[in-house]
């Protein structure tokens, strides 16, 4: 049973279902609100505070995070009015002196025509941004091999202790949804380095492309037997090969009705 | 002796760190040579009977021993004194453990002594007059009855939850948040009466926070050391206002005391069917379970809390939907402070409307302050709200020590705010605070005077908070570090013109911009004390003169030869020997050996060292010079 809700977004009327995020309401009426940690596939983080955006209700006004907020009543949405502007302008100055080497940071700070030369650049600051994007999807994975470590001014991304994690199955989830590139991995035809660890690739039993690594493919596959016990054992198959095998099944299928 | 006598012996944490234990013992040894019957918890007549109570909030006064009847309060006893007050028993009490008042005159009842003169106990009431380990004790108190009553009566939830809101409790952890519309809007979502009506029943919960991170803050520590069956019962109160079936106590792991106490507490308050499977025979069930807690100030964050209960990192959440209607693990959770749950059980005695009668029109009731820094007296102290400072720093207080000038209170914690002398008649309330920039937060309250910086009271909370952080979200994090670096930059004298801009804005990005309340909540120390205090800022940005002769690296320390009574308390103090002199020759600092650390001036007792801008260079020392001069007075 759900629920339709009116709202307004920068002078927008819309629409939405009643606990849909505010972000993506926004997106689906063609308003794009700056976002760094939001990621379609993960669960609301809420860390970087860059889709920060104004809500007036019933004549109240609060600032909201737009990527977890949900919508559940009539509300005027501000996404870059003047106190929005600064407010995200001073976050994403934060943002660019805690990652001097993030291009992808420089560029959206510069936009915001705040220059605040006194706020020093974070000692030792490269590209990581912390917002945890990393983490999460490990997470999600079922994996956990990297977690946020220490509180505070002094908090980081790392495996257990900094050493190679032996939870971590090589399968590179974490240096994907990283939106500034900061997971360092190198990959051969033969093997994948991630987080200090080396993995042998897993190839595909149809074209021989390596496509994942032994560890990740094996892990899949004890995910999938315990989903479905006494389910099939799939052989390893890349994505390409894939489609092929779900195509020629669908095929198949089609010739007996 | 024609009497039974209870002599209580407070062994909260502060009174047995000096050495409360075997002061019981020694009164337990003499009582029993003295032929009286003794054993400990029965009482027979004409007999003494030695008690370990909680503490009485005088800790520095401590340890204390009350004998009742008579209403004698000890203090600072230690095991020898312990065969003098056994023998004074019925008698003219012990004179030398007595307490004087302003006036010097000795005081015998508790009630006489200012410290507790106009001190209300409602939180308090039990401490410092029960065992807690014994629950009989709780109970010759009025301890379960209320319980009692309302199970065996079936008395409605609605009705108890009436009682609370008609009482206009507010949420003693901070907050504020009105605790009877807090357990309402939980058991409407848990009765399916919430807006995802259909009709069921939801699991519920109850969690008290125990957390206490507030550097210095001792209050729930306190009560839950002193009275835990009263937490317990203004829990299952809860309980079964909301109809939970379980619950959680979140205490600070580094809480032993009260560790152990709560879960004594459990143990004999469910032998006796108050909790457990079939409370009271009536078939109802409550279980009570001590969560440890994780050892992070922000672990005391509802959200924060409730992730570490579920047993995941200790990391705020988004609070758009409250945690009435979805808290652990999503369903329905009452989470309140442990003073919060101990005010239940005496509402529901006395009824709401009477207890709204006490307080302000906007806060009811009372509230326990631990009140610490630079005041004469200090401890844990329970007022009515709407006391004014004034009142708690002066008349419970007595006073700034050595008589120095008041310059400011500290309120809250470490997200406080710091309030100058010109509200020191604010009306002491949740709101009265927050107008000021300050906040009610746990009761913190540290009184400061003019040694004390306020630059350098903000760098040192935000360093704090900048430390326990969790770290999640940006403008917290990041705006935390910078404000550190600024403030660590003016109180060494590397202050820049617009320092002071610079950090209310950034102060402003945390309020508005950060996740939780920590974030929100931590520019207070900085935009207070920028408030109250713009000049002394300026001074040491523009002058490079810290006023309050505090600051290291912008001060100098000098003897005033005129003043000098060649104590030599200074040069006994100062820890690197920098100070020569004697009854012959004037005492003065050798400035290659100063550190400026302040131990001389903190030492002296006639004003004889003073400060002045530290000697820069030439440039520096001629631009000084306006600034110069005997600060201290
Ligand atoms: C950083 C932070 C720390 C907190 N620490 C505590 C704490 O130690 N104890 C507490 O009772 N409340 C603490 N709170 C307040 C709780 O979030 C919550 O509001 C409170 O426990 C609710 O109970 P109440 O309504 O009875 O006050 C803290 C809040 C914040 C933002
Ligand atoms: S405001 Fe601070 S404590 Fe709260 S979530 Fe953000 S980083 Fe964590
Ligand atoms: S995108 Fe919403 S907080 Fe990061």
């Amino acid at each position: 049973m759900s629920e339709t809700v009116k709202l307004v977004i920068d002078g927008k009327p819309c629409t939405c279902e009643k606990g849909d995020y505010l972000l993506e309401v926004a997106q689906r009426n063609g308003i794009r609100i700056p976002r760094m940690c939001y990621h379609e596939g993960l669960s609301g983080l809420g860390a970087c505070r860059v889709c920060i955006v104004e809500v007036v209700e019933a004549g109240r006004s609060r600032v909201v995070t737009s990527c977890i907020y949900p919508v559940l009543s009539e509300i005027e949405v501000f996404t870059q009015n003047e106190k929005i502007k600064e407010l995200r302008g001073m976050v994403l100055t934060l943002l660019a002196r805690l990652a001097p080497n993030a291009e992808g940071v420089a560029k959206m700070a510069a936009k915001t025509g705040i220059e605040l030369p006194r706020l020093a650049v974070k000692e030792g600051g490269d590209t990581c941004i912390l917002c945890g994007r990393c983490v999460s999807a490990c997470e999600a994975l079922g994996s956990g091999a990297i977690a946020k470590v220490n509180r505070g001014v002094t908090k980081e991304i790392a495996t257990p202790y900094g050493e190679p994690s032996s939870e971590c199955i090589g399968c590179g989830s974490c240096a994907f949804v990283c939106p500034t590139d900061s997971i360092a991995s190198e990959r051969t035809e033969e093997s994948f380095t991630i987080w200090g660890r080396e993995f042998e690739m897993q190839r595909c039993s149809v074209c021989g492309m390596p496509f994942t690594t032994q560890a990740a493919f094996a892990f899949l596959q004890a995910a999938q037997a315990e989903w479905e016990p006494g389910a099939e054992q799939q052989p390893p198959l890349c994505e390409e090969c894939g489609k092929k095998a779900v195509a020629r099944q669908i095929a198949n299928a089609g010739k007996y009705l | 002796m024609s009497e039974t006598r209870t002599l209580l012996v407070c062994c909260g944490t502060g009174c047995l760190a000096n050495h409360a234990s075997e002061v019981a013992d020694a009164l337990e040894a003499a009582v029993a040579a003295a032929g009286v019957d003794a054993v400990v918890g029965v009482e027979a007549s004409d007999a003494a009977t030695v008690k370990r109570t909680g503490c009485n909030g005088f800790c520095e006064n401590g340890p204390i021993v009350k004998v009742h009847p008579d209403d004698i309060s000890y203090y600072k006893v230690r095991p020898k004194h312990a065969e003098k007050i056994v023998a004074s028993l019925g008698g003219e009490p012990v004179k030398a453990l007595l307490y004087r008042n302003d006036e010097k005159q000795l005081v015998t009842r508790q009630l006489d002594n200012p410290f507790y003169a106009s001190q209300r106990k409602i939180a308090l009431r039990n401490i410092g007059e029960i065992d807690p380990l014994v629950i009989e004790d709780y109970q010759e108190r009025g301890g379960y009855v209320v319980l009692e009553r309302i199970i065996r009566e079936a008395v409605p939830p609605e009705t108890v939850i009436q009682e609370l809101i008609d009482s206009g409790l507010r949420g003693r952890g901070g907050a504020g948040f009105p605790t009877g519309i807090k357990w309402k809007t939980a058991a409407g979502y848990a009765r399916g009466g919430g807006a995802d009506a259909d009709g069921g029943q939801l699991p519920a919960f109850v969690c008290c926070n125990g957390d206490e991170g507030d550097p210095g803050a001792f209050m729930d520590r306190s009560i839950l050391e002193g009275d835990p069956h009263g937490v317990i019962e203004g829990l299952a109160i809860c309980a079964y206002a909301v109809g939970a079936e379980q619950g959680f106590l979140y205490i600070r792991d580094e809480y032993g005391l009260a560790l152990k106490n709560v879960s004594a507490a459990l143990a004999s308050a469910e032998e006796r069917g108050f909790i457990g499977d079939d409370i009271l025979g009536t078939g109802r069930k409550l279980h009570l379970e001590i969560v440890r807690g994780g050892g992070a100030f922000v672990c005391g964050e509802s959200t924060a809390l409730m992730q570490s209960i579920e047993g995941q990192l200790g990391e705020p959440r988004a609070k758009y939907i409250r945690s009435a209607q979805r808290g652990l693990w999503d369903y329905p959770t009452v989470l309140n402070n442990v003073e919060t749950l101990v005010n239940v059980p005496y509402i529901l005695a006395c009824g709401g409307a009477e207890y709204a009668k006490l307080g302000t029109a906007r806060s009811s009731g009372t509230k326990v302050f631990s009140l610490v820094g630079k005041v004469n007296r200090t401890g844990l102290i329970e007022v009515p709200m709407g006391a004014t400072l004034r009142h708690l720093i002066f008349d419970i207080g007595g006073g700034i020590k050595n008589d120095r000038a008041f310059k400011a209170v500290q309120t809250g914690g470490p997200s406080g705010g710091c309030i100058p002398e010109q509200y020191l008649d604010l009306e002491v309330d949740f709101d009265g605070l927050t107008e000021k920039g300050a906040m009610m937060g746990s009761g913190g309250m540290i009184v400061m005077d003019d040694h004390d910086c306020m630059v350098e009271v903000a760098r040192y909370y935000v360093g704090f908070l900048a430390e326990e952080s969790c770290g999640k979200c940006t403008p917290c994090r990041e705006g935390l570090r910078h404000m550190q670096a600024i403030l660590t930059d003016i109180t060494e004298g590397r202050g820049q013109p617009g320092d002071i801009e610079l950090l209310e804005r950034l102060g402003h990005t945390l309020q508005q911009a950060s996740l939780c309340e920590l974030g929100k909540t931590a520019p207070n120390p900085v935009l207070s004390t920028i408030k109250y205090f713009r000049d002394e800022y300026e001074a040491h940005i523009t002058a490079g003169v810290c006023p309050a002769g505090v600051c290291p690296e912008l001060t100098d320390f000098y003897i005033d030869a005129e003043a000098c009574t060649s104590c030599n308390a200074c040069k006994k103090a100062c820890p690197t020997g920098a100070i020569e002199g004697d009854k012959e020759r004037a005492y003065v600092i050798d400035m290659a050996l100063c550190i400026s650390c302040g131990s001389c001036r903190a030492a002296c007792r006639f004003d004889s060292v003073c400060t002045r801008g530290k000697a820069r260079g030439k440039a520096a020392a001629g631009a000084g010079t306006s600034a110069e001069g005997k600060v201290a007075s």
